[in-house]
């Protein structure tokens, strides 16, 4: 087992270079805006213009930058004068906005905990639904209770995140809702406490907790959705197996089959599932949730810096969330070979 | 897509916002027009005066309270060295002292701020002399006086490519030694150089010695935040630094200061404790300002405001389905100022079909430009253009006023609607016999906004083309995108810019003709003269122009090119725009008409 993790974390590292390099040539073959002239300004000479370029950096060619790049990442040593550069030289200076001049481990460490927030909140409420609607309706199939969570299922998958968050929002938002239940767009940014205690006014469910609620459930719809669609065809071929006759013959009582036998062995699909769909989250895909609710998490910066061409930024983003996701990856193999006896790594 | 939201500065360049349905666009204009009756102009008049913006506080204005500004995006850049964006000089405004500033109300002349009093002005307008105000300091942690020392090096500092000001250059730039200092620059790009032409006798005089009679158009140069005070000895370890950092550690001179700046996410600002009101024409109503950023729906946004408490909106208008609602559900929460800029449509004049002014003409007569409108909301965003000097700019009314230009050599530009008629004679003037475009040279490219509101008027006036006959290649693309690798480039210009405008740095008409159509202002990369006019008649008239100090004349001058221009037919002009602006029932809220913004430091709460 520990070969198979040093292994792993070797690849792991391999792919992070890969991807910063894709990022790197992507940004400079597709057509993206000027940096250098976005920040000039408008009446700015083509001679200012590239005095800017200049300053930048970003006259250097391609592989000279990215050698810059990956040095400060991963050295102290200042081989390319980034010495006075914001944020001098590495380890671990993934650059500064080209934008705020901001250290970009800085921003992405700033947005980090509303996105974290954000994703084991969701978490939560998708494992808390989707796992016992998927028990049920496979153990109860083709029941009514089965077509109807299945429907619904199919129905929230299909619709677009973005549209839910609106629909959550005009319907239950405190402040523009027809049903105002919840705390609505922005709040996040008002709460300065984890909850609220309930008050005078009655206030309750307020906070950090009270902001998440919707976003939380409008993140966790589909994935939700598909958890509970993976599981019930899972545990439908694993009802099936000998073994689950063999521990009924054997005079178990039907929970412990279910819980014990039958989920044990169909929850290993949605734990591969899991840790991608956290490592994908906390990499920036939450960005639709984040820009409906005002969620300053990394999505949104990765979203706000891809429009103003902000490389150092998109570079940093994506790195950082190739790392969650090699890392989540390597976390679920290993719970893989907890949770199937029959899997070891060589 | 926000009616109409607060510019860069110069070229309008935005980010993306969330964008608006058709119907909701059609809906809103239906209901100005049925609510308003009569034309176009009509219309966008009494709107204007219905929800005229309030630029003085209530007499029992209170002091006290924390006031939420709501944003979609970002400020361009906190130092004020480099600030060049609508959205940011609401910041700056409040938290900066220029030399120079605009009063709420007052959009002809800026009102001293730094200085004590309006500069001395040598008679050959080649001398400005300002004396600065005793006593004013600067926020923690620096807390020490400003002296004129002060300006000349944020002056200086703005040609560092660390700082990059977008405009110093275009207006400052016959300040003696400028070219000097600019060379010197690129030798040491992390010292600010000496401006030789910027003096300080002593800590509080500044002169000003120009190579040209241009203090006319220095002077309103001055009111920008370019002239804020930046102390060397605080700034230049962050100014070594390239690109500078001196943003994330900004000093503040007026009522506020700011307390925290997270790009993208949120900016604080409380009061300055440092700052003495009676060294300040502001008074400084709230305690605090917290500016939210990320409101990527403005829709949602507005409504958030319109029904909640202490909050405006920031750098977004409304947009068009919540404008209605806000027009007929909270009339008193909603305004439109006049933001002082164009949009317009640019035929590339250097090359076919657009090199032959009679096409450009018949382009013109032909567009329905009340059609363009509509896609940003119709009549309540603005009047439709027939010239390019907006409203309240010297020189509006010389040109023309709203009805524009008069005489048969200006009929192309006087149908609102469009007249296929004379579009159709212009192109037999052409040469086009049908009255229509033929052959391969009718093939033309449009480069254009691949998102609302920018799409749909691109789309809209493809359409309008193509009934000239035009086959029109159009590719959508993102904003930044659009300006920077294609209309930016003019060996990569494509026939048509459908999505280009210009909003006024100050109020001169020089900030609004002459970079755009001035053709010694044409250069290889980032050009702002999308039209590629270059007609040397303008060209000599601007350069003369540049130098009447007179506010009459300049006026009349500048009216005069406008005119010239038009003539010219490089663009069609098709709206000057209005800012509308919300706030919350409990706002008390104050209009600056130079910014067409919020003013943080005349607004209250009803209930702080």
């Amino acid at each position: 087992m520990l070969r198979y993790i040093v292994r792993r974390v070797l690849w792991g590292v391999v792919l992070l270079f890969l991807v910063s390099l894709v990022i790197f040539v992507i940004f400079y073959i597709f057509p993206t805006a000027d940096p250098a002239e976005l920040r000039a300004g408008r009446h700015a000479s083509p001679q200012q213009v590239e005095l800017i370029r200049k300053s930048l950096g970003l006259d250097k060619p391609i592989w000279y930058q990215y050698l810059r790049y990956m040095t400060q990442v991963f050295t102290p040593f200042d081989w390319f004068g980034a010495a006075h550069a914001p944020g001098g030289t590495g380890p671990f200076n993934f650059g500064y906005s080209f934008q705020s001049t901001a250290p970009v481990k800085d921003l992405i460490l700033n947005r980090l905990p509303a996105t974290v927030w954000l994703v084991a909140g969701a978490v939560v409420v998708w494992l808390a639904i989707g796992l016992p609607t998927g028990v049920i309706s496979a153990i109860k199939r083709r029941s009514l209770l089965d077509r109807t969570t299945m429907v619904t299922s199919l129905a929230l998958i299909s619709a677009p995140v973005f549209w839910l968050g609106l629909v959550a929002l005009y319907v239950f938002a405190a402040d523009i809702g027809k049903i105002p239940l919840f705390a609505g767009q922005g709040t996040y940014l008002d709460a300065h406490n984890i909850v609220t205690i309930p008050g005078p006014n009655g206030a309750i469910l307020g906070g950090k907790v009270g902001a998440m609620i919707l976003p939380w459930f409008v993140l966790a719809s589909a994935t939700a959705a598909i958890y509970a669609r993976y599981l019930r065809s899972s545990m439908i071929d694993v009802m099936a197996e000998d073994y689950i006759r063999t521990a009924r013959a054997k005079g178990l009582r039907e929970r412990q089959v279910i819980v014990g036998h039958g989920v044990r062995s169909a929850i290993t699909p949605i734990v591969t599932l899991l840790g991608l769909d956290i490592g994908t989250l906390l990499a920036g895909n939450a960005i639709l949730t984040e820009t409906v609710f005002n969620i300053p998490g990394v999505g949104r910066l990765v979203y706000t810096s891809i429009q103003r061409s902000d490389l150092p930024v998109i570079q940093g983003v994506t790195l950082f969330g190739a790392f969650f996701i090699v890392v989540f990856n390597l976390i679920v193999d290993i719970a893989y070979a907890y949770l199937d006896p029959r899997v070891r790594y060589q | 897509m926000s009616v109409a939201h607060p510019q860069q500065k110069g070229r309008r360049m935005r980010p993306k916002l969330t964008w608006v349905a058709l119907p909701g666009l059609i809906a809103v204009l239906a209901f100005a027009l049925s609510a308003c009756g009569g034309g176009g102009g009509t219309n966008t008049t009494a709107a204007q005066q219905q929800f005229a913006p309030p630029t003085a506080p209530p007499d029992n204005a209170q002091k006290g309270g924390d006031l939420t500004v709501l944003a979609a995006g970002d400020v361009d850049y906190m130092d004020p060295g480099a600030a060049y964006y609508q959205f940011t000089y609401m910041i700056t405004s409040a938290t900066q002292r220029p030399l120079l500033s605009w009063q709420p109300d007052d959009v002809a002349q800026p009102t001293p701020d730094l200085a004590d009093g309006p500069p001395d002005i040598s008679s050959d307008f080649k001398t400005l002399t300002f004396h600065l105000k005793k006593g004013i300091k600067y926020s923690p942690p620096y807390s020490k006086e400003v002296t004129s020392a002060d300006v000349k090096y944020a002056i200086e500092r703005g040609l560092m490519p660390g700082v990059a000001n977008g405009y110093e250059a275009a207006y400052l730039g016959s300040i003696h030694g400028f070219a000097q200092a600019q060379a010197a620059v690129k030798q040491n790009p992390t010292q600010a150089p000496d401006i030789s032409g910027i003096e300080t006798p002593d800590k509080y005089t500044l002169v000003f010695k120009l190579d040209k009679p241009e203090a006319a158009v220095v002077e309103q140069a001055l009111s920008l935040p370019i002239s804020s005070p930046v102390p060397e000895a605080y700034a230049k370890q962050y100014d070594s630094q390239n690109p500078s950092t001196y943003g994330q550690h900004v000093l503040s001179t007026g009522p506020y200061m700011v307390k925290s700046y997270t790009p993208g996410k949120e900016i604080d600002l409380v009061r300055n404790p440092n700052w003495d009101p009676n060294l300040d024409w502001r008074p400084a109503y709230l305690d605090s300002i917290t500016v939210q950023e990320g409101f990527a729906d403005t829709a949602s946004a507005s409504k958030k405001i319109l029904s909640g408490s202490a909050e405006v909106n920031g750098d977004f208008g409304t947009p068009p389905e919540t404008l209605k609602l806000a027009a007929t559900k909270y009339p008193d929460q909603l305004t439109l100022t006049p933001t002082g800029g164009n949009r317009y449509i640019a035929l590339n004049t250097q090359k076919p079909p657009f090199n032959d002014i009679n096409v450009r003409k018949a382009v013109i007569a032909n567009s329905d430009r009340e059609a363009l409108r509509a896609t940003r909301g119709g009549p309540l965003i603005g009047d439709v253009a027939t010239h390019f000097i907006p409203p309240g700019i010297p020189g509006f009314e010389e040109a023309g006023g709203v009805a524009g230009p008069q005489g048969s050599e200006y009929d192309f530009v006087q149908h609102p609607t469009g007249d296929p008629q004379l579009a159709a004679s212009y192109m037999k003037k052409a040469g086009f016999s049908s009255g229509k475009c033929e052959g391969s040279v009718c093939n033309i490219t449009m480069v254009g906004d691949n998102a609302p509101p920018g799409k749909d008027t691109a789309t809209v006036f493809k359409s309008q083309l193509e009934q000239l006959g035009f086959h029109v290649n159009f590719t959508p693309v993102d904003h930044d995108v659009m300006y920077t690798k294609f209309c930016n480039v003019p060996d990569n210009e494509p026939n048509v810019c459908p999505n280009v405008g210009w909003l006024k740095d100050f109020n001169d008409p020089q900030s609004i003709l002459d970079v755009p159509f001035n053709g010694e202002n044409i250069v290889s990369s980032n050009n702002s003269n999308w039209p590629l006019l270059d007609v040397p008649a303008i060209n000599k008239a601007m350069d003369q122009a540049r130098l009447i100090n007179d506010p009459t004349q300049r006026a009349q001058a500048w009216g005069k090119i406008d005119d010239m221009i038009v003539a010219q037919a490089p663009a069609v002009p098709w709206v000057w725009d209005n800012q509308a602006n919300i706030e919350s029932a409990d706002v008390a809220g104050v209009i600056n008409k130079f910014n067409a913004n919020w003013d943080l430091s005349f607004t209250s709460l009803k209930n702080p």
